[in-house]
């Protein structure tokens, strides 16, 4: 097993077409990771995400075959988790929300919207721009989690979402315009 | 959290779920940039037959018209193909992004490089011909194509508008017999003003374009005489005077 543990995923993906068990390894890797993603990006309870999170893993090792080595494995994990997602609040006709966020995550995306200067003042404003942040349309709040409370770099966002840098790019920088307009229409001067 | 792993595990086992077979993949990997590949072919094809029927209309036409060289532009353009060709660059562009690393290029970067690779082999196709043949072959075969196109043929078939076209059957001192385009036969009269374009070789089985005034059923005046092929300006580099003074 501890051999096993010193393979890269793109080894241990290939090991995994021929023996399930070496599947196991890949999700112990990524259990917490997507369960996090899922959770930050939906509403929904711990056992559905868990559910979600089953789905996403027996499409991932369907799929085993189409991942090719030049891409991040945890970019096209991330990305069939994003479609999965997608997919499921197609299926059941609802709007992902956005307010399974702990503070510290929202504090992060607070902070990449606005030049902070000093501290948040109280709590109270973290809850205002709570709500502005629920309110983003869907691409941009996934986005702006996915690039800074995720923390993953520009070429790995656009392996996920498979956007073009570009469109990446504009779709942070609008997030974040529209996150601080949305403070400014109500009146939120926390700063 | 439940043992998801385990749980996930026994699923598979379970249900016999196996990974799908990398041909499938492959195969759709490959088709798409199969169909990327025709799409530029076809987009190929039709910026090729754009200029080949744009190359050979005669564009000084206009003057003899008395019609503003853009009007009659926007007369003879081939808006069929022209359309074809820009739902081939849409398709393309489509189809890129449609491709497994498709997303990684920018809008502009796509467009620039199929329009680049259309012009390319639209260009071998027409250096070898190949936008003749498969207009021919769609005059001949695709029905209404012929109606709506504007070619060279449709272009010198006017004798009610002065243009005249079609094969010397015979040459008689100041008169032409001529066999048109659509088979019908003409008397085509020559005077001292009528110019004859140097290269336009006046004998039986020529082919000629002849810009004059209708007299008649089958009677034609004729002003000015070129080959069937260009304006009929090369050769001497000079205009001959009268189709008298060179003998024939």
């Amino acid at each position: 097993m501890d051999e096993k543990n010193a393979l890269t995923d793109t080894q241990l993906a290939d090991l995994a077409t021929k023996n399930p068990e070496a599947f196991g390894l890949l999700m112990e890797r990524y259990q917490e990771p997507l369960f996090h993603y899922i959770r930050r990006i939906t509403q929904l309870p711990a056992d559905d995400i868990e559910d979600l999170l089953q789905e996403i893993f027996i499409k991932i090792y369907q799929k085993l075959n189409e991942y090719d080595s030049a891409l991040k494995f945890s970019s096209w994990a991330y990305r069939i988790a994003h479609n999965h997602v997608i997919d499921y609040f197609r299926r059941v006709s609802a709007r992902p929300q956005t307010n399974m966020l702990e503070d510290y995550e929202w504090e992060k995306i607070i902070h990449s919207g606005i030049h902070i200067e000093k501290d948040i003042v109280n709590k109270d404003c973290v809850e205002k721009i709570k709500i502005c942040i629920q309110n983003l349309p869907m691409n941009y709040r996934e986005v702006l989690i996915l690039r800074f409370v995720e923390e993953n770099d520009y070429e790995e966002i656009m392996d996920i979402l498979r956007k073009p840098k570009g469109s990446v790019a504009t779709l942070i920088a609008r997030g974040k315009k529209i996150l601080i307009e949305k403070m400014k229409e109500n009146n939120i001067n926390c700063f | 959290m439940k043992n998801l792993i385990q749980d996930t595990l026994n699923k598979i086992k379970k249900e016999h779920i196996a990974p799908e077979p990398r041909w499938k993949f492959l195969a759709r990997k490959f088709g798409a940039w199969a169909a990327l590949g025709l799409i530029v072919l076809l987009g190929a094809v039709s910026i090729s037959v754009v200029y080949y029927l744009l190359s050979q209309l005669d564009w000084d036409m206009p003057e003899f018209m008395h019609q503003n060289i853009f009007i009659y532009g926007l007369s003879v353009f081939p808006y069929f193909w022209s359309i074809l060709l820009g739902i081939f660059i849409v398709a393309a562009f489509l189809s890129v992004r449609k491709t497994e690393t498709g997303y990684r290029f920018g809008g502009l970067k796509i467009i620039s490089l199929t329009i680049a690779g259309i012009f390319i082999i639209g260009f071998i196709m027409s250096a070898i011909g190949f936008d003749a043949r498969f207009n021919r072959v769609m005059m001949r075969d695709v029905p209404y194509y012929a109606q709506h196109t504007i070619t060279k043929e449709t272009q010198w078939m006017q004798p009610e508008k002065g243009f005249l076209a079609g094969t010397i059957r015979s040459v008689s001192g100041d008169e032409l017999a001529i066999n048109d385009l659509n088979g019908l036969d003409w008397d085509v009269q020559l005077d001292n003003e009528t110019l004859v374009r140097p290269s336009a070789d006046i004998s039986q089985g020529q082919m000629i374009k002849i810009i004059g005034t209708k007299n008649g059923a089958h009677n034609f005046r004729a002003n000015e005489i070129r080959p069937w092929v260009g304006q009929g300006t090369m050769g001497s580099g000079q205009y001959r005077d009268r189709m008298n003074s060179n003998g024939k």
